[in-house]
């Protein structure tokens, strides 16, 4: 316990540190604020975005567009990437099928199909939400996959030697088994995610924290940009927070 | 009041820095110290259909600056502005007046240092043909694509602004202008505010110009193409300025003299026939070297032309649209915009 608090002050002292040095560089006159806005700036850079809004939607609009998209793109993409990924692990032939294209679907940057989705399915939402859930696929399907690889043979045979069906080894034994990596797999999916919400709002945005900081970034307003950065990167550790939580309660015997 | 404060600053830091390495320089080796040019200049640019493409074409800027020329393509003016505030663009070739605005209000250290064209027709509104669009109130509804902090997005908002349409009536898209020709021939925009060549790809695919820039320049609304020249570098080096700035001129020589020639380099330059090139350069208004020392534009040393204004009509508007957080005096932007060169490129 006393290990833990001090653990947490060290956490403190380094966020500290990091706040008495912006004050420094930015109240200090040593940095101009188009490189870092000081405190005060940002502070009314939020209550503008809040309040007035940028480019006619306020920032916590442009926080629902974007949580919209990931929340839209992630839950197909994963649901999919999971069962696609459960079928590949249990079934030889569905892996065979299905293995050349998550894996080269999983390391290809997702800017480099960018332009072909805008083409083939306009610059609305769906090519938006289609680029996340092809983000999100990959990795989920991996996740899945291995988790059925690692479970043990000899749960398998011991309950089907207890006469257990096909479909119940599957329900009882495997998935079961499988779900720890799985919740891994979707954490991994959901960085992902994150990190291909700014690519896919570059289309058309009008909407969108990514686009936000991209638009903003272009006329360097950098307490604009560090708006959003902030909710983006706080976005972010929520959407992380939930998954943990969702994790420990669905899972809570995993790592025992 | 604290951007300005800081800048002031920061340029008093810049100058005492310079001097030290200006002394630093004279102290060791005084005999190069003065004639010396750059190394390496790093110089910003965009494909497009342009005069000074047939000075990097020909490789006039290398001949003259006896230097090894780092050419950075560039899809917006906000790039420059980045890369000039980082240090990385000494050069900016072809950036737009409202970059520029933005830039100098936000204190980022460059010059205008040439006016290359005045932009008038060149970039416009096109409309689809079959949305049958024909006065302003005809685009309610409809979705008008433009790659945003462009001159062309200043245009088209200032378009909306005068005819009283806002932008909960009309769709406002960003898209940089290779998408904007994609969601064109998908059949997504109506409409689109944007420059050559995306605007001769969409006219070939069932577009029809819809004029604007009469009425807009007429408005205030001018938007024009310059050279930007980094602060310390035309501090540094103003030799090697005024002979790029020499190569410019001759370039643009080469197209008023035989439009033909130049046309063909261009186009390989920009990867469109040369027809193409000679329909798109038909449409800029090149301001000829002499002209822009008039008062109409840059004016001379210690008699700054309306072209200052310009920018700061430019930055107000930004302003108002939240792109830029205030708009300086037009002092600093009489400032902002150095004569001496081109004055010497022209002796």
């Amino acid at each position: 316990m006393q290990h833990r608090i001090r653990l947490r002050a060290w956490t403190l002292l380094s966020v500290a540190l990091l706040i008495a040095a912006w004050l420094i560089l930015t109240w200090g006159g040593l940095v101009r604020d188009l490189f870092l806005p000081p405190p005060d700036e940002l502070w009314d850079g939020f209550v503008d975005l809040a309040t007035d809004g940028y480019r006619n939607r306020t920032l916590l609009e442009h926080v629902e567009a974007s949580l919209w998209r990931i929340g839209a793109g992630f839950a197909t993409g994963t649901v999919v990437g999971t069962l696609l990924g459960l079928a590949m692990g249990y079934w030889r032939p569905v892996e065979a099928l299905f293995a050349p294209f998550v894996e080269f679907l999983r390391p290809l940057p997702q800017l480099a199909y960018l332009m072909l989705l805008i083409i083939w399915l306009g610059i609305g939402e769906t090519s938006k939400i289609i680029l996340l859930f092809l983000a999100a696929l990959p990795v989920s399907a991996v996740a899945a996959r291995d988790g059925v690889r690692n479970v043990r043979l000899q749960s398998i045979l011991v309950a089907r030697s207890l006469g257990a069906s096909e479909w119940q080894v599957f329900r009882h034994v495997v998935l079961p088994s499988a779900l720890p990596e799985i919740f891994a797999g979707a954490r991994i999916a959901i960085g992902v995610v994150y990190g291909t919400l700014i690519a896919a709002e570059i289309i058309a945005g009008s909407s969108g924290i990514g686009w936000m900081i991209l638009d903003a970034g272009r006329f360097l307003r950098s307490d604009y940009v560090f708006v959003g950065i902030l909710s983006i990167g706080l976005m972010g550790l929520a959407l992380n927070g939930a998954l943990v939580a969702l994790e420990a309660r669905i899972v809570h015997w995993a790592g025992r | 009041m604290t951007t300005i404060d800081m800048s002031a600053n920061r340029r008093t830091l810049l100058k005492a820095g310079l001097g030290l390495g200006g002394a630093a320089l004279l102290g060791t080796i005084p005999r190069r110290a003065r004639a010396a040019g750059p190394d390496k200049i790093n110089i910003a640019f965009f494909t497009e259909t342009s005069p000074s493409a047939i000075a990097k074409g020909n490789g006039w800027i290398e001949d003259v600056t006896k230097a090894k020329i780092n050419w950075i393509e560039v899809g917006s003016g906000a790039e420059i502005n980045t890369a000039v505030a980082a240090g990385s663009v000494d050069l900016g070739i072809g950036i737009g007046s409202a970059p520029t605005a933005a830039g100098l209000s936000q204190g980022i250290g460059y010059q205008v240092v040439y006016i290359r064209d005045n932009i008038g027709p060149a970039e416009e509104l096109t409309v689809r043909t079959a949305a049958n669009i024909k006065k302003p109130s005809d685009l309610i509804g409809k979705k008008v694509a433009t790659p945003f902090g462009s001159t062309s997005h200043f245009r088209l908002l200032g378009f909306l602004k005068t005819n009283g349409l806002t932008q909960h009536q009309v769709t406002v898209l960003d898209l940089r202008p290779d998408a904007l020709v994609a969601a064109w021939q998908r059949g997504d925009i109506d409409a689109a505010y944007v420059w050559a060549p995306a605007k001769s790809k969409l006219l070939a695919a069932g577009g029809e110009v819809f004029r604007t820039y009469d009425k807009l320049e007429a408005a205030g609304y001018v938007i024009a193409d310059l050279i930007v020249a980094r602060t310390a570098f035309a501090q540094q080096y103003p030799e090697t300025l005024v002979e790029i700035l020499k190569a410019e001129n001759r370039a643009l020589d080469v197209w008023t003299s035989t439009p033909d020639k130049a046309a063909d380099i261009i186009a390989k330059q920009a990867g469109v026939t040369p027809e193409v090139a000679r329909a798109d350069l038909l449409e800029y208004d090149f301001v000829a070297p002499k002209r822009q020392l008039e008062p109409k534009w840059l004016g001379t040393p210690g008699h700054p032309g309306r072209f200052a204004e310009v920018l700061q009509s430019t930055a107000k508007f930004l302003a108002e649209q939240k792109s830029i957080r205030s708009v300086p005096d037009l002092a600093v932007f009489q400032k902002g915009i150095n004569t001496a060169p081109l004055g010497q490129a022209l002796v």
